[in-house]
């Protein structure tokens, strides 16, 4: 399997402050990653910094194979940022036209709307469930129908790889159930990559392929058995950490 | 009604007005969605030096108000990209800054008359075949620009990270849009005046989003809230003999009112 990301001695700071040390790893083709670590341990910065939505130190970053300032094929990855499930309600944005910004641009400046683009739209509407709710303004929407939504966006460009940061926030747990089955089915049946940054260890557990443990710097990346062990959480959170074993899918 | 049309001063003026408030009412809508709404106000102000430097110099008030505006545009947009200084913080500078310049450079003209009267607060009389012509191309091309670009800034105003990763290359439509917005202040100054046309640029869009429509469709009402204002406006400031863009700018501010009793719920 070919790599989609590679991190070489990745090292941020700003001021006198260090965020980022000496961050290396390299995410495969077809694998369900989650980044894991304490609020404010660098998590959502690492994925923007990996991104090019914010200029680090030192290090390399490849996205598939190609230096990241050098990459242009930007519709090959969907990201769904942190901020999504609480953005501004007055937002004068029907589901349609939220999902429909997905196919704004991939190579060109000047976007046309195709039959292809069309179809895309309607497909990646039906996906997620959201077909039902075009009409409606995405600010009128519940968390989950939101969270859909914005997924079906990244989603309509037909991506290689997906970026979600936090995308459960204020989701009740009924609705992450359903939202993780998805994400399941797309990394499964779509060989969709992809990369969560959660907190919901023991959720993801049952589905990722591999955790990166994420405080300042890369603590640990391997598979979730592991790396979920009571003493590494106590070491990643600085608590004491009790692990509770969970169900599994399969 | 139909005599004004007899005069040809009214012809250009209605012509110009139909023009700019198409065009101000596309660039408004993803200003304000932005939260950039005094962008406007500033740039209005800096275009007034423009106006200064050209009654100083005696040249063309509209082509030196676009290359002032233009600059300045450039100016804000680089410090709050690159310098991530606060938005509003850079606006307050030059907004004030400006307005200082221009009076500095107005009393060194010793010019404080009529004619700065009609560039603060807009005439139908001030719009010349020139300007007519020069609103009209402007016009056409910085439509075609909005239209090739709708979609993606949309994109930006809504998400301006999202747009980054899906490839819209963020940086550079935003100096597009301040440009566009800069000169669409800079040939809106003989109707509507320097320090009026901000209004006009964000009034018809906040009425608009008062309808809780999505984005076509509040553009689209935004563009009729401005269409109407501005001939409403040049219609009564014919009548009634009152400064052009202070009309234009009452008669949105009705629209708005009408917009918060019309949706009081929302």
């Amino acid at each position: 399997m070919s790599s989609v990301i590679s991190v070489q001695d990745l090292n941020l700071e700003l001021g006198n402050e260090t965020i980022l040390k000496d961050i290396s790893f390299e995410i495969k083709e077809g694998d369900y990653c989650a980044v894991i670590g304490p609020n404010g341990g660098g998590k959502t910065t690492l994925m923007r910094a990996v991104l090019g939505l914010q200029s680090y130190s030192s290090g390399a970053v490849k996205l598939f194979g190609k230096p990241l300032k050098s990459f242009k094929d930007w519709n090959k990855i969907g990201y769904v940022p942190q901020r999504a499930s609480n953005m501004d309600s007055e937002f004068p944005a029907t589901v349609r036209e939220v999902v429909c910004m997905g196919r704004s641009s991939g190579y060109s400046l000047f976007w046309k709307k195709d039959e292809e683009d069309v179809k895309a739209v309607n497909s990646a509407m039906e996906l997620m469930e959201v077909q039902d709710l075009q009409d409606r303004r995405i600010g009128e929407l519940s968390g989950g129908q939101r969270q859909r939504a914005m997924i079906a966006r990244a989603l309509v460009s037909n991506p290689e790889v997906l970026v979600l940061d936090e995308p459960n926030t204020g989701v009740d747990m009924v609705v992450q159930q359903k939202f993780y089955a998805l994400l399941r089915e797309l990394n499964k049946k779509r060989n969709i990559t992809i990369i969560l940054i959660t907190h919901d260890i023991g959720v993801v557990a049952d589905d990722i392929k591999s955790i990166f443990r994420v405080n300042q710097t890369l603590l640990a990346s391997d598979t979730p058995h592991e790396v979920l062990s009571c003493d590494d959480m106590s070491e990643l959170y600085g608590i004491h950490a009790h692990l509770v074993d969970g169900h599994s899918h399969d | 009604m139909i005599e004004m049309f007899e005069y040809d001063f009214m012809q250009r003026a209605f012509l110009a007005g139909i023009i700019i408030s198409i065009i101000s009412a596309i660039a408004g809508s993803f200003v304000v969605l932005k939260r950039y709404s005094l962008l406007a106000d500033t740039l209005a102000h800096v275009s007034l030096v423009g106006v200064s430097i050209a009654i100083l110099l005696d040249t063309s008030p509209v082509y030196m108000a676009i290359i002032v505006s233009v600059i300045a545009a450039w100016m804000i947009e680089y410090l709050r990209s690159y310098h991530k200084i606060y938005s509003d913080s850079i606006l307050a500078i030059f907004l004030s800054g400006s307005l200082a310049l221009s009076v500095i450079i107005i009393s060194v003209a010793n010019e404080f008359n009529s004619s700065l009267f009609a560039y603060l607060f807009g005439s139908i009389l001030a719009v010349s075949s020139e300007d007519l012509i020069l609103i009209s191309i402007a016009g056409v091309l910085l439509l075609a620009i909005f239209v090739i670009f709708f979609r993606s800034f949309f994109f930006i105003a809504f998400d301006e990270e999202a747009a980054q990763t899906s490839g819209v290359p963020v940086k550079w439509l935003n100096f597009l849009l301040v440009t566009l917005v800069a000169i669409i202040i800079a040939l809106s100054i003989r109707i509507v005046g320097t320090l009026l046309i901000g209004a006009l640029m964000v009034i018809p869009v906040i009425s608009a989003l008062r309808f809780k429509k999505g984005f076509f469709y509040t553009v689209i009402i935004a563009l009729a809230i401005s269409l109407i204002s501005v001939i409403s406006g040049l219609s009564l400031s014919y009548h009634y003999s009152l400064p052009s863009g202070a009309t234009i700018v009452a008669v949105v501010l009705g629209m708005f009112i009408a917009s918060m009793l019309i949706n009081r719920r929302g």
